[in-house]
């Protein structure tokens, strides 16, 4: 319910933001301006951070600070929930930090506002990012900030549940389904749990990607009413059609229902990990394990989302705040970082380092990330999302079919447009 | 006859107290819980073992003090200045004669009825332009007058006979001198009401803190308290902890002015 509210207020304030008080909406055709490298750079900097990253950046800063004597750095933390209005807001105001931590999906409303720096190509190197990472910060061949951290949707399953159903982790999109009847005839009440509520589209958009489709054509506009598109969704209901996923219990009560059993089987995210093995009690950590997605017909392509890091151009002090990005995606910075609060570096050399390669879990999702794709990053996205959100929702609850589903997408997320 | 109605009385009042305060004892409870037992199905009710690691944790993670002294100063303004101005505005509409009071009264009440999330925005371009994006001036600005206030206090002025004021004027005094000594006097009950209910929506007050606050020594408790929850996990057991914390000196002062809140929201709906 909050998640909702916040966003509906999210998609007011943007659109008071794009029709009055934005800034030049020309802002795709600029060319990014270089960084001094030579010189020393100094200044004051205020960098806002949500959550886990805001309470931890703060140590890193100082490290950073000690390095650089004649920068100083104040991190300032601000909740999920508040961090979209607030950062829309200060740019409607003018009144910006230096530096900002972003959902993925945002960076096509913020480029659009015209009040973040374009990538200096002269300091940052696109090349040392995963592809589908560098995706995320790039409208319109334009790059607006770097990927900080990156996660990746694999499959969570009972390692237990497994072993006693004599099934393996699948392969391919055939074996999925055996996989999960497996499951659930080993006590799994819910053989796979799936999400058909809030974020649902970060679960269909793989299955659309994994036949090889995609959502939006080559130039830009959007494509749903796909027979990829009707596949996933029809693939989505056969789950719930076949009594191996429901849609009667309240999604709480995950992922209490996972550790008892009663889910055998999720796709999610790398933060999972510590959560369960936390949450789960003693020895849950031997309980579960991970494997890549599936293979669809074209490949097993999941999601990629996570954070970029963005300069305001009203930052006094430009070339510090670069040179401070610039650093976090150092990739012994991104290990450390990696070891602090968990989230999986953006930087592919980041990736040999010890603190990776130790748990062969975290490997996995090293493995899906070479094959992770994003949405457009459009200012329009989350209204789109919340229709095929919508729509997900009605054909799980059998309100209408995948092929009207998809229409329905289709024709909502034509009149919302791409904003660009 | 009546020692059954009594009883009758009693259990009801009883079930509606634990209904009402079931919740809070719950969330006092289960700030003393591991986040496991939180979670836990079936549900405990006393702790299995009480640990005081919620409160440690958000002592560690939160600058409680700087967020509470934040929050009393917001809140003590907002509250003193909704009070002066509130009745001051709401006796220009009842006791002064002048024409366009009604008008003005449409005009506060135009206000309550736009939400205030629609402001968001244009507020704080106002107060950004003016400079005042993260200070103390810009967070208050906003709840300076209420359109609550001034309807609330109107209708309760309104119940004050004309004649009093009358009278004092009669005696030769001044219009702040009857303002101050025969009228707000009169106020009390309804003033306590104002009072609570401007410290609630101000202690309580999320996202307009929330944006205009942008280094965390402006941040008030529930600000403070937002970066606690994380996008994916939710650790409960510092969350209520955080609650508790908060809500603490809302109900200490609700028990202090009970007795007024109770009358003046009593006489304040009676027109």
């Amino acid at each position: 319910m909050k998640a909702r509210t916040t966003r509906a207020l999210a998609l007011l304030a943007t659109g008071l933001v794009l029709a009055g008080c934005g800034r030049g909406t020309d802002g795709a055709a600029e060319k990014p301006k270089d960084v001094n490298t030579t010189a020393q750079a100094t200044g004051k900097l205020n960098v806002w951070a949500m959550g886990t990253e805001g309470e931890a950046l703060d140590a890193f800063a100082k490290k950073f600070e000690s390095a650089n004597p004649g920068i100083e750095i104040t991190v300032t933390p601000i909740g999920w929930d508040v961090a979209h209005d607030k950062i829309i807001s200060s740019v409607a105001g003018r009144s910006t930090p230096d530096i900002s931590m972003i959902g993925s999906t945002w960076m096509g409303e913020l480029a659009k506002s015209g009040a973040v720096d374009p990538t200096p190509g002269n300091l940052i190197d696109k090349a040392a990012f995963f592809p589908g990472a560098w995706s995320t910060v790039d409208v319109d061949g334009t790059a607006w900030g770097v990927p900080w951290y990156v996660e990746t949707r694999v499959l969570y399953y009972r390692k237990d549940l497994a072993a006693k159903a004599g099934v393996k982790p699948p392969a391919t999109w055939e074996e999925s389904k055996t996989f999960v009847k497996g499951l659930k005839k080993a006590g799994a009440g819910q053989g796979m749990q799936i999400n058909y509520t809030v974020g649902s589209w970060q679960e269909l958009l793989p299955l659309v990607w994994q036949q090889g489709g995609s959502i939006n054509g080559p130039d830009g506009g959007w494509t749903f009413d796909t027979p990829e598109m009707v596949k996933a969704l029809e693939r989505t209901k056969s789950y719930f059609d076949e009594g191996l996923s429901t849609s009667k219990v309240d999604p709480a009560s995950f992922p209490a229902s996972f550790f008892k059993g009663e889910v055998g089987a999720f796709h999610s995210g790398p933060w999972m990990i510590a959560g369960m093995e936390k949450d789960g009690g003693d020895g849950f950590a031997e309980k579960f394990d991970v494997a890549p997605y599936a293979k669809g017909p074209a490949g097993g392509t999941s999601f990629i989302g996570g954070s970029d890091l963005v300069v305001f151009k009203d930052s006094g002090a430009r070339d510090a705040a670069w040179k401070f990005v610039k650093w976090l995606t150092e990739p012994e910075t991104q290990a450390a970082w990696f070891d602090t609060v968990k989230a999986l570096p953006s930087v592919q050399a980041a990736w040999q380092r010890p603190e990776l390669t130790a748990d062969p879990r975290v490997a996995v999702f090293g493995e899906q990330l070479k094959d992770a794709k994003t949405p457009p990053p459009v200012p329009t996205w989350e209204q789109v999302a919340k229709a095929i959100e919508q729509q997900i929702e009605r054909v799980v609850r059998g309100k209408t079919t995948p092929a009207e589903a998809a229409k329905a997408i289709q024709s909502r997320a034509e009149t919302v447009g791409t904003g660009l | 006859m009546t020692r059954l109605r009594t009883a009758i009385r009693y259990a009801a009042l009883t079930a509606g107290l634990a209904i009402v305060a079931g919740p809070f004892l719950w969330t006092l409870l289960g700030s003393f819980k591991t986040d496991a037992e939180i979670r836990r199905e079936p549900p405990t009710f006393l702790p299995l073992r009480w640990i005081a690691d919620n409160y440690t944790s958000l002592l560690e993670r939160m600058d409680v003090v700087t967020a509470t002294f934040n929050s009393a100063v917001v809140a003590g303004v907002v509250v003193a200045s909704n009070l002066l101005f509130c009745s001051l505005v709401a006796y220009a509409l009842t006791k002064l004669d002048f024409g366009a009071g009604r008008l003005v009264f449409g005009l506060v009440l135009l206000q309550m009825m736009v939400p205030a999330i629609v402001l968001l925005i244009p507020q704080f371009v106002t107060v950004a332009s003016l400079g005042l994006a993260d200070t103390y001036a810009g967070i208050v600005l906003p709840g300076l007058v209420t359109p609550l206030g001034v309807f609330l206090m109107r209708q309760f002025m309104g119940e004050i006979p004309d004649e009093i004021v009358h009278a004092a004027r009669v005696d030769g005094a001044g219009e702040f001198r009857i303002f101050f000594r025969v009228v707000l006097p009169l106020c009390k009950p309804v003033l306590a009401t104002l009072g609570l209910i401007t410290f609630m929506a101000s202690w309580n007050n999320f996202i307009w803190p929330a944006v205009v606050a942008q280094h965390e020594d402006m941040y008030t408790l529930p600000v403070a308290l937002a970066n606690l929850s994380t996008r994916e996990t939710a650790h409960y057991g510092v969350l209520l902890a955080g609650v508790i914390v908060v809500i603490t000196p809302v109900l200490l002062l609700f028990v202090l002015l009970q007795r007024y809140f109770v009358q003046g929201v009593a006489t304040a709906g009676l027109k």
